[in-house]
C-alpha cells in the first residue's frame, strides 16, 4: 500500500512516497522509499527529487553542514572521491549557504553531450534551518524508514585540517635546527682548550731551599738534610726534613721559663699520643722545632733507628702543617731532642741552653730574687742610701712621663742591676744615673729590690719593691 | 534490609539521548566550555529573564541534581576560561550535557524571536544596511556587548580578539544562528556532537 509522508516547514516541504512494511496494516511504518521530493519555496522554484540515494545524500550533507555551522570546524571531504549527489557549502556572504545538487539522470552514462550543470541553490540561514529541521523530523520519525537513523559523530582530530599551514608550523623547529647547525659550525673553528698540568709550587722551590742552608751556622743539620735528600728521596720523613730546614732561619726562643714550659707540654703530648704504639727496639731520637704556642713545626731523625720507626711515633700526626708550606718560618722556635725509649718513656730535652747572653746584662731582666733581705731596718737604710746616691748624680731628664725601674741592691748597699719597668724607662735608661751606679757583679748573698721612679716633673721616688716593712 | 545511605542518584533520562563522545578524559575541552557559556550569554541577551529561565528549565527537566542552583550555575559557567572570575574546576561531561539540554530547551522557546532577528538581519544585509536599523536586533546586539564586556576578562587573548563592536556583533549573530540550529528536534544531539569536533581521536 502506498503511503505518503510530508514534513512541512515555512521554507521547506519534504514529501516522501513509499510502501508500507505490512500491506494489510495501514499503521505499519514506511519501509521502502519510492520517491522523495523537496520543495524550497522562497529559495527556488525547482523541485529536488530523487530516490533513496538522493535522500541519503541529502541527510548526510545537511547533518554535516549543520554540525559545521555549530562548531566552526569544517568536515573534510575525502580527496579524489566523486562529488556527492548533494553538497552544501558556505556562501560568499555571511549567513548564505549553497545547496549544490548533481542532477545527472539515473541510468545514463555521463558524457560531454548529456552532462547537466549541478543545481546551485542559495539558502539563507533560516531556509537552511527549515531544511535541516525537515530532515531531523524525518530522522526522528519512527514511522518512516525506521532503518534511517541519525548518525552523529564528532569530527576526528586526525581529519581536522590544522588552522596554520604546514610551512608555518614547521618554521619554528626548522629555525631551531638551523641555529644549532650554525652554532656547531661556528664552534668547530674554536680550538679546544689545551690541558697543561700545573706543577706544584713546592716542587720548584725545594731545590732553592736545600741549597741555602750551607751558609747557616748549623752546618751539621744542613749536611744531614743533604744526605737525607740523596738517600731517602721520596720517603716519608723527607717533608719533615724540609720542614726543619725551613725552620733553620727562625729566631730561637731564649727564655728559659718558656722553654721549660714547652718542654713539659710537648713531653706530655708525645707521651699521651705514643702510649699505645709498639715499643721500639732501641732509643729513637728526633730533633724537633716547637713554636711558642706549642706546635711541633718540624722534626728530623737523629739516629737510623729513628728513621725506620718514624711511623710508630706520634710525630707525623702531631706535626703542624702550615698552610703556606714553602715559606720560611719567621716565628720564634725552640729546638728539642725527643727520645722515645724502649721502656715507653718519652724524654724531651732542649738541644742547647739559651746561650745568647744579653748584650747588657745589667739592664736586662733581673733573675728571680732567691734570697731576700728580710731585716726591715736594713731595708729602710738601703732605701735612703739608694735615694741619696741617685739624687747625687741626677741630672734633668728629657722625659714626658715617669720612668719606672726595678733596682737590685746587695745587703751591703752595692747596686747589682736594674730593670726598666715601663717602655720609656727602657729607652731613657742611659740618661739616668743608674748605669753608673752599678758597682757589684751578681752576688749570691741576700739582696733587696727597690722601685725607683723618675717622675716627669723631676721628682725622684725610691721605695722597697715589696712595700715598706712593718 | 536497612540501608545506611540513600540510593545513588539516578542521572536524568533526558541525558541518555546524548552519547559520550569518547574523550581521553572526563572533562570538557576548552572550546566546549567557552561555547556553552557564550550560548547562555546570548540567551540572556535575548531574554531579559534568561537567567531565571535557565534555573526554571533545569527544574522542569529534573536537572537539579546537576545544576543545583544559581551559584552552582554561575560556577559551571565560570569554567569558561575567558571569564573575569574564571573557575579552575573542570566541567564534567554530565554537567555539560545538562547545560546543552537547557540551552536547547530555551532556544526552542525563543525560536520565533530568533527567526525574526535572523530574517531581519538577512534583509538588512541584502540591502547593505547596518543592524541598527532593526530595533529588536540592535537591542539584542547592544545587550550582548554589555554582558560580554561586563563578564569577560579583557586581558585574555581570546577576549582581546573581540575588542571592537563589530567583532562582538559578529560573534552575537553567529551565536544567534547556532541557537536557531539548536532549536530543532535533534538540536541537542547536533549541539552536543559539535562541541567535540576535532577533539575526539
Amino acid at each position: 500500500m502506498t503511503v505518503q509522508r510530508q514534513y512541512t516547514l515555512p521554507h521547506c516541504n519534504l514529501v516522501l512516497e513509499g510502501l508500507n512494511a505490512d500491506a494489510n496494516d495501514p499503521l505499519s511504518p514506511m519501509a521502502v522509499l519510492m520517491n522523495a521530493e523537496c520543495h524550497l519555496p522562497g529559495a527556488t522554484d525547482a523541485t529536488l527529487a530523487g530516490g533513496r540515494e538522493f535522500l541519503d545524500s541529502l541527510v548526510t550533507a545537511v547533518s554535516r553542514y549543520g554540525q559545521q555551522l555549530l562548531s566552526g570546524v569544517p568536515y573534510p571531504r575525502a580527496t579524489g572521491a566523486a562529488p556527492p549527489l548533494v553538497e552544501i557549502k558556505p556562501g560568499d556572504l555571511p549567513y548564505h549557504h549553497h545547496l549544490i545538487v548533481q542532477q545527472q539522470p539515473l541510468g545514463e552514462r555521463v558524457n560531454d553531450v548529456n552532462a547537466l550543470p549541478p543545481l546551485d541553490i542559495q539558502l539563507t540561514t533560516v531556509q537552511f534551518y527549515d531544511l535541516m529541521e525537515a530532515v531531523d523530523q524525518l530522522l526522528a520519525d519512527s514511522q518512516t524508514l525506521p532503518d534511517m537513523k541519525a548518525q552523529f559523530q564528532a569530527v576526528s582530530r586526525r581529519l581536522v585540517r590544522p588552522t596554520e599551514p604546514i610551512a608555518k608550523r614547521a618554521a619554528a623547529p626548522a629555525l631551531g635546527a638551523a641555529a644549532l647547525a650554525a652554532a656547531g659550525l661556528a664552534l668547530f673553528f674554536v680550538p679546544p682548550p689545551k690541558f697543561e698540568p700545573s706543577r706544584p709550587e713546592s716542587e720548584a722551590s725545594t731545590p732553592a731551599q736545600t741549597s741555602t742552608p750551607s751558609g747557616e751556622p748549623n752546618t751539621q743539620a744542613a749536611e744531614a738534610a743533604g744526605s737525607e735528600d740523596t738517600g731517602t728521596a721520596g720517603d716519608d720523613p723527607a717533608p719533615a726534613g724540609d720542614n726543619l730546614d725551613r725552620l733553620e732561619g727562625a729566631p730561637a726562643i731564649t727564655d728559659a721559663a718558656t722553654i721549660a714550659l714547652l718542654q713539659s707540654d710537648v713531653t706530655q703530648r708525645l707521651q699521651e699520643a705514643w702510649a699505645n704504639a709498639p715499643r721500639p727496639s732501641g732509643d729513637l731520637a728526633y730533633r724537633m722545632a716547637v713554636s711558642e704556642n706549642g706546635d711541633i713545626l718540624g722534626y728530623r731523625y737523629e739516629n737510623d733507628l729513628a728513621l725506620e720507626e718514624v711511623d710508630n711515633t706520634p710525630l707525623p700526626e702531631l706535626t703542624f702543617v702550615p698552610v703556606a708550606g714553602a715559606e720560611p718560618v719567621q716565628e720564634r722556635v725552640a729546638q728539642f731532642i725527643a727520645t722515645f725509649t724502649p721502656d715507653g718513656e718519652v724524654v724531651v730535652e732542649p738541644t742547647e741552653a739559651p746561650t745568647e747572653a744579653p748584650t747588657e746584662a745589667n739592664a736586662a731582666e733581673l733573675p728571680r730574687l732567691e734570697q731576700k733581705v728580710t731585716d726591715g731596718d736594713r731595708i729602710r737604710e738601703l732605701n735612703s742610701t739608694l735615694y741619696d746616691s741617685i739624687l747625687a748624680e741626677l741630672e734633668p731628664l728629657s722625659t714626658s712621663e715617669a720612668l719606672r725601674f726595678r733596682v737590685r741592691l746587695t745587703e751591703a748597699g752595692d747596686v747589682v742591676g736594674y730593670e726598666p719597668v715601663n717602655a720609656a724607662a727602657g729607652l731613657l735608661a742611659s740618661e739616668t744615673p743608674l748605669p753608673g751606679l752599678i758597682t757589684a757583679a751578681d752576688s749570691t748573698g741576700d739582696q733587696a729590690d727597690f722601685q725607683v721612679v723618675f717622675t716627669e716633673s723631676g721628682v725622684l721616688e725610691v721605695n722597697p719593691w715589696d712595700g715598706w716593712p712593718q | 534490609m536497612p540501608v545506611d545511605s540513600p540510593p545513588a542518584p539516578q542521572l536524568p533520562m533526558v541525558l541518555d539521548t546524548l552519547t559520550n563522545p569518547g574523550l581521553p578524559s572526563d572533562e570538557c575541552p576548552r572550546r566546549a566550555r567557552i561555547q556553552l557559556d557564550l550560548l547562555l550569554l546570548a540567551i540572556e541577551a535575548l531574554d531579559l529573564g534568561g537567567s531565571e529561565a535557565m534555573l526554571a528549565t533545569s527544574r522542569e527537566l529534573a536537572l537539579e541534581g546537576l545544576v543545583k542552583g544559581r551559584v552552582h550555575l554561575w560556577l559551571l559557567r565560570g569554567t569558561n576560561p575567558m571569564r573575569r572570575y574564571s573557575q579552575r574546576r573542570p566541567l564534567d561531561i554530565e554537567e555539560a550535557k545538562a547545560l546543552v539540554i537547557i540551552i536547547c530547551a530555551l532556544a526552542r522557546r525563543l525560536t520565533v524571536l530568533v527567526r525574526q532577528l535572523l530574517v531581519g538581519y538577512q534583509q538588512l544585509a541584502d540591502k547593505q544596511l547596518s543592524p541598527e536599523h532593526h530595533f529588536r536586533l540592535a537591542d539584542y546586539l547592544s545587550r550582548f556587548r554589555s554582558h560580554f564586556r561586563a563578564r569577560m576578562n579583557p586581558h585574555r587573548a581570546g577576549v582581546i580578539a573581540y575588542s571592537t563592536d563589530e567583532k562582538l556583533d559578529e560573534l552575537a549573530l553567529g551565536l544567534l544562528q547556532e541557537l536557531l540550529l539548536c532549536a530543532g528536534v535533534l538540536g541537542p544531539q547536533r549541539l552536543w556532537n559539535s562541541l567535540f569536533d576535532g577533539e575526539v581521536s
